[in-house]
């Protein structure tokens, strides 16, 4: 009987033959932690080891700061330096500070991450690296703090759906829509617990940035991890920054072609239409025409979802394809992923542009992922945002957000209420 | 191992932003000041009140959101004996059994248990007894047994590193 990826993957870490359902320890690739999180887990290894723990290899631990960067409060910049002052002791140098950006994209430039790695983060989005074939997972403190003594942690060896997208997008839709699509198709628990391997001539065809808003929102279908091998121009990109090493793991990790799946489902997303997960839940999804005209307070583009140089540009389209005006009745804010995504924006001349149109260009940083930063909500606001979850309350108590496309989010920026990006670029 | 508590009762999808109130993220550290906040913004009466022993019964997806485990912490804390619920999220689930609190899925129990009722649940038996009748559940695996014995993950790999 054939493996699939997540099979293969947990068989290399754990040295065992695995099948679905078995409990057992991996050795763990990366161990990392964020600011927010991050000094949970270090106070915690503090007091279980009575301040003289080392961790097991300094050299797989990393810190990324990027939930609250630069610190906004006292107590915040408190946390930051425990993490600091601990990696310091610690010799850990893959500290990623306030000026990186969001955690896994930072990783992922750095060259840190490759396919069949198994890598536990304290993000509940970690599990977007699957965007590149590796397992990475979202846990909490107590699994980081145990895998600092001997950089193992168990699983639980998930079942594998297998999803299948054929087609081409039309102008003004993205695999933003397609992935609200499946949110809305699947619902809040549709991949629950499962890992989940995505294939097709749309996956296949599409940009590292895609694929990472897809895998992204595995999460909000309760899944564990949704695996991408890599392949074309996203493998070329990898291989460049994390060695020809990626190569062998491709081969290595890629699912058996008897390979058994608990569920296979196909998509065609020539039709696809630009849809928004409505409040206050990501699965309750419209056609962003069912819910066109209604009245909004603020845009926001980026996240670890949504916030990469390609999301950015296809929003920089629908701008420009607007005269560069955006309304003045809404705040848009944009906030790039990391510093060198904010570093192509800005070569590619797209930041004067939003400066002169009125939107507000933040550092790289998870910014408005939740009530904890900048341009919080006010009680009655409505939203529209780029980011992975819309619970009631989540950037502000009693506000309403819609999630949508960066191309959606523009078009709705430009107009001043929900707009389809098609009446702006068609 | 057997559990008897009075029942505090939710509904489907309660977040980890409301079992630890999110405010509280950077200004609580402490386990049992966390514990004294517990579903806070949810039902005060049970931050009031609940005491150690009581059970926590829940709807669909129990724990989902943020990768919070202060959720689990303070609960734990707080003694909860075990929470049933018709089912949990994956990030929670772990925590719950890294924590070492028992967690049972079973929709059935879920149905017929009420708020402010007594249950007691028999992790050796794999039962559920509930006013309206007993509901099974499979036992759990050695491994979890064994991580929830040894009261969570940590005191489980120190033990295995031969440190505890």
């Amino acid at each position: 009987m054939g493996k699939t990826m997540i099979e293969k993957i947990i068989e290399r870490a754990s040295g065992k033959k695995v099948k679905v359902g078995d409990r057992v320890w991996c050795n763990i690739d990366w161990s990392t932690a964020r600011d927010f999180g991050g000094a949970n887990c270090v106070l915690q290894f503090e007091e279980v080891t009575e301040k003289k723990g080392k961790v097991w290899d300094p050299e797989k631990v990393a810190f990324t700061f990027d939930l609250q960067a630069p610190a906004h409060a006292e107590k915040v910049a408190q946390n930051q330096k425990t993490i600091r002052d601990f990696a310091k002791k610690q010799g850990i140098s893959k500290v990623f500070d306030v000026n990186w950006g969001v955690g896994q994209h930072v990783l992922l430039e750095n060259g840190l991450v490759k396919p069949g790695d198994v890598i536990l983060g304290t993000d509940s989005h970690m599990n977007l690296l699957g965007a590149v074939g590796s397992f990475a997972t979202g846990v909490g403190n107590t699994d980081i703090v145990a895998s600092w003594f001997k950089g193992t942690n168990w699983f639980r060896v998930p079942e594998t759906m297998k999803i299948s997208a054929t087609g081409t997008f039309k102008k003004g839709v993205c695999m933003r829509d397609f992935l609200t699509l499946l949110v809305g198709t699947l619902g809040a628990d549709g991949m629950f617990f499962r890992s989940v391997e995505f294939y097709g001539e749309t996956i296949e065809n599409s940009t590292l940035a895609d694929r990472i808003t897809l895998c992204s929102m595995v999460t909000e279908m309760s899944g564990k991890v949704g695996l991408i091998l890599p392949n074309g121009d996203v493998l070329d990109w990898l291989r460049a920054r994390a060695g020809n090493e990626v190569d062998e793991r491709v081969k290595a990790i890629a699912a058996d072609p008897d390979a058994v799946y608990c569920q296979e489902l196909s998509f065609d997303v020539n039709d696809l239409e630009p849809l928004a997960s409505c409040p206050d839940a990501p699965d309750n999804v419209k056609k962003v025409r069912e819910v066109a005209g209604n009245n909004i307070d603020q845009v926001h583009i980026g996240s670890c979802s949504n916030g990469r140089f390609e999301d950015i540009a296809a929003a920089f389209d629908v701008l420009k394809a607007a005269n560069f005006q955006v309304s003045p009745t809404v705040r848009t804010i944009i906030t790039p992923a990391t510093r060198e995504t904010m570093k192509r924006c800005a070569e590619a001349g797209m930041i004067q542009k939003f400066l002169e149109a009125g939107v507000i260009f933040t550092n790289p940083t998870c910014s408005l992922c939740t009530a904890e930063h900048y341009g919080v909500l006010p009680s009655g606001d409505v939203g529209v945002s780029t980011t992975n979850r819309n619970f009631i309350g989540k950037v502000g108590k009693g506000s309403h957000t819609y999630l949508m496309s960066p191309m959606s989010a523009m078009a709705s920026a430009v107009r001043g209420v929900i707009t389809d990006p098609r009446d702006i670029l068609c | 191992m057997k559990t008897t508590g009075k029942v505090w009762k939710y509904g489907d999808d309660v977040n980890t932003d409301v079992i630890f109130p999110g405010k509280y993220t950077y200004t609580i550290k402490d386990r049992a000041e966390m514990a004294k906040v517990a579903l806070e913004d949810l039902d005060p009466e049970f931050t009031k009140s609940a005491k150690a022993g009581d059970i926590i019964v829940g709807g669909k997806n129990w724990g989902c959101g943020s990768s919070r485990e202060q959720a689990v912490s303070c609960l734990k804390e707080r003694g909860i004996g075990a929470i049933i619920a018709k089912g949990f999220a994956r990030i929670y689930y772990r925590n719950c059994l890294n924590e070492g609190l028992p967690i049972i899925v079973s929709s059935e129990a879920v149905d017929a248990i009420e708020a402010g009722e007594e249950v007691t649940v028999d992790f050796d038996a794999g039962q559920i007894v509930t006013k309206k009748g007993t509901f099974p559940f499979p036992p759990y695996p050695e491994f979890v047994r064994g991580l929830i014995e040894d009261g969570g993950l940590i005191p489980h790999v120190k033990k295995s590193l031969g440190l505890s």
